[in-house]
């Protein structure tokens, strides 16, 4: 009891030491949280993209489908009958489900070709699924059935598309695509809403046309590639997929169900995020090696008092529990410390977010997130990093403790 | 078995322009279906070697890129040959076709909406060099009339797909030399109706025993001031191709 009580007095003692010390923890804690919880955000909107821009929820495709899903091939469609919607309509927390028909072309301004993605959608049931309302930069979306002048079909692009094909609202595009049969043909577009979303795909790499045109040009009759469906919590979506995917079988034993955590780009978003959690971990080492450094100079200042100790009587076990205690009791300060800061600064980054948009444009380095990223809560995080504070600075006090406990007090007191 | 004649790359074209028979018609009216086979006809040799140049413009741009070439049978080789691309490679078997590129020492399979795109920044596209079977097949055909065209009398034929065959142009109008049944021009639509690529012969020679051409200009209609030449600078019906010619390893 005397030792912890020394230990203790001995904190208070040196206290610019102390304070000292336990403020780099506290930054290395502060630090490590604001970054999580910015990678936590950058994830989490990642996801929450291409959900809201892209796949919905669950995906109803036939697994042959699926797995060419890549190539959008016009083989091994799905025919959105009455009956299967009827299934998908009463799944759980059902919000909304939309039926599109994705496919290959080249776009052509007339001068220009690039290749996109061509989406026919029925805009009705993809609102319910995808809502685009507040994106639009010019125009509008088109409406079901609607056709322009000489029976051009009405089109939506993404800003950055429009900008490369130098077009904008109400100017003409081709689309040139191949038929269920290979063969070509096009389709004649005016556009007429131009879109702006935190998803690059769907700014560079998508044309939206009205579902029966691009069925029509494609000779795939009434088809789609799949049916979208949007619940009303992403993170039941495993659970409903798996109930769905049963009752399907009874309609269509093709049918498969895959929720959006199964989506490859969601994958990728994953595994990128593996490689942002190696660079926390790499910012942690540095923190431990700062923590330390610190804390072993403390203990070698400190050698005429070890030498001290030892010449009053304490044994070497007691003169390293005294250290040790007190550089815990520094990693216990720093990381209460740098909690608090952590905080604070979350609960700032989750309420006002970061603006990448004005520093740099993310999307060309694969990162589907445009605009303002905020934190996220991350609990787990502020456990941890609190515990690797208190463990390292109880592990690294170990060595240069015992160094300097089992000198001989004299050559202690005066080293020279 | 379908013979390309000059090079594997441009089998299309070939496709498009054939010669038919070396005959002029002499006695009666030929129907469509037999102008087309005289063409079909001359398509099938045992193989071809050429040495053949591609001018690609755009607007006021220019590429020349030159080129060596053999076809046997359904298989072909292209290899470039001016500079800049020297050592780029593309080979056909069968249904498949790969690209070698030697900088990058890499090996690509063509598929999917690539072959939809132009062949080295060409007017012709990867899918223009991978259809291969005879126009009879894929095609009904019927005689539309007759034109002059460029200075020659022509036979304009018509040909839409036949239901079911997988073909890149759903309609294509082609005007045919009447008297060297050489194709001289040809129209390629979608089956929205719209003209995509317009192809025209502007050289035919006697080679060998038969009337060849020799240069022809592509037009994509989708894109504007654009338009590649090919010229085939020297061709060799049924020379002698090394064993091995068309085969991966002989890619890198």
């Amino acid at each position: 009891m005397f030792l912890t009580k020394l230990a203790l007095k001995n904190l208070a003692r040196h206290r610019n030491r102390t304070l000292i010390t336990a403020s780099i923890i506290a930054f290395a804690v502060f630090f490590y949280l604001l970054l999580d919880s910015l990678i936590g955000g950058m994830t989490e909107m990642s996801y929450e993209m291409i959900i809201n821009y892209e796949a919905g929820h669950l995906q109803v495709v036939t697994e042959e489908y699926w797995e060419e899903e890549e190539k959008l091939p016009l083989k091994n469609l799905i025919t959105p009958e009455p009956e299967l919607m009827a299934v998908v309509k009463n799944v759980p927390g059902y919000l909304g489900s939309s039926a599109e028909l994705n496919f290959q072309a080249m776009v052509s301004n007339g001068v220009n070709e690039l290749p996109v993605i061509g989406r026919g959608i029925n805009p009705q049931d993809f609102s319910g699924v995808i809502n685009l309302t507040d994106y639009f930069v010019e125009g509008e979306m088109f409406h079901a059935g609607e056709r322009r002048a000489f029976g051009v079909s009405p089109a939506v692009i993404g800003k950055r598309l429009a900008d490369l094909l130098k077009v904008q609202t109400g100017d003409y595009l081709t689309l040139l695509v191949k038929d269920k049969h290979e063969t070509f043909n096009t389709i004649e577009l005016e556009i007429t809403g131009v879109i702006y979303t935190g998803n690059p795909l769907v700014n560079e790499g998508l044309v939206y046309i009205p579902l029966d045109v691009a069925q029509e040009a494609l000779a795939v009759g009434d088809q789609v590639s799949k049916v979208l469906v949007r619940l009303e919590n992403k993170n039941r979506a495993p659970g409903v997929a798996k109930e769905l995917a049963g009752q399907l079988q009874a309609v269509n034993p093709q049918l498969a169900v895959y929720s959006w955590d199964q989506l490859e780009a969601v994958t990728v978003a994953g595994a990128k995020q593996m490689g942002n959690r190696l660079i926390m971990t790499i910012i942690l080492l540095i923190a431990a090696i700062a923590i330390i450094n610190t804390v072993i100079l403390a203990a070698l200042e400190r050698m005429e008092e070890i030498g001290m100790m030892k010449a009053m009587g304490l044994q070497t076990k007691e003169v390293i529990y005294t250290f040790v205690l007190e550089s815990t009791g520094i990693g216990v300060l720093g990381g209460i410390l740098g909690v608090l800061l952590g905080l604070a600064g979350v609960g700032v980054f989750t309420v006002v977010g970061l603006d990448f948009s004005g520093i740099i444009d993310m999307a060309p380095y694969g990162i589907p997130v445009v605009g303002t990223i905020y934190g996220v809560w991350n609990p787990f995080s502020f456990v941890t990093v609190f515990a690797f504070g208190v463990i390292v600075s109880l592990f690294s006090s170990i060595l240069p403790a015992y160094w300097a406990a089992d000198k001989d007090p004299i050559k202690a007191i005066y080293p020279r | 078995m379908r013979k390309t004649t000059v090079c594997v790359a441009f089998s299309i074209i070939l496709t498009l322009i054939l010669i038919a028979g070396i005959f002029p018609v002499a006695f009666g009216a030929l129907t469509a279906e037999e102008i087309i086979r005289r063409r079909d006809d001359n398509e099938y040799y045992d193989s071809a070697k050429a040495e053949a140049e591609m001018v690609i413009i755009n607007r006021n741009r220019r590429i020349v890129k030159t080129m060596t070439s053999y076809a046997q049978g359904d298989n072909g080789l292209v290899v470039f040959t001016n500079p800049r691309d020297r050592g780029t490679k593309f080979l056909k078997r069968g249904d498949d076709l790969w690209m070698f590129f030697p900088d990058a020492e890499d090996l690509v399979k063509i598929s999917g909406h690539m072959l939809n795109q132009g062949i080295m920044g060409s007017d012709f596209s990867y899918q223009d060099m991978m259809e291969a079977d005879k126009l009879i097949d894929l095609y009904k055909f019927e005689l539309a009339g007759e034109e002059e065209f460029d200075g020659r009398p022509c036979y304009v034929l018509e040909g839409t797909a036949i239901e079911g065959k997988e073909v890149s142009y759903y309609r294509r109008k082609s005007w045919i030399d009447k008297e060297r049944f050489v194709g001289l021009k040809e129209e390629l639509y979608a089956r929205s109706g719209r003209l995509l690529k317009v192809m025209t012969v502007t050289k035919v020679a006697r080679i060998e025993d038969r009337w060849y051409p020799l240069e022809m200009v592509m037009e994509d209609k989708l894109r504007k001031d654009t338009r590649t030449e090919f010229v085939i600078k020297e061709i060799e019906f049924n020379p002698r191709i090394p064993e091995g010619t068309f085969t991966l390893e002989n890619l890198r």
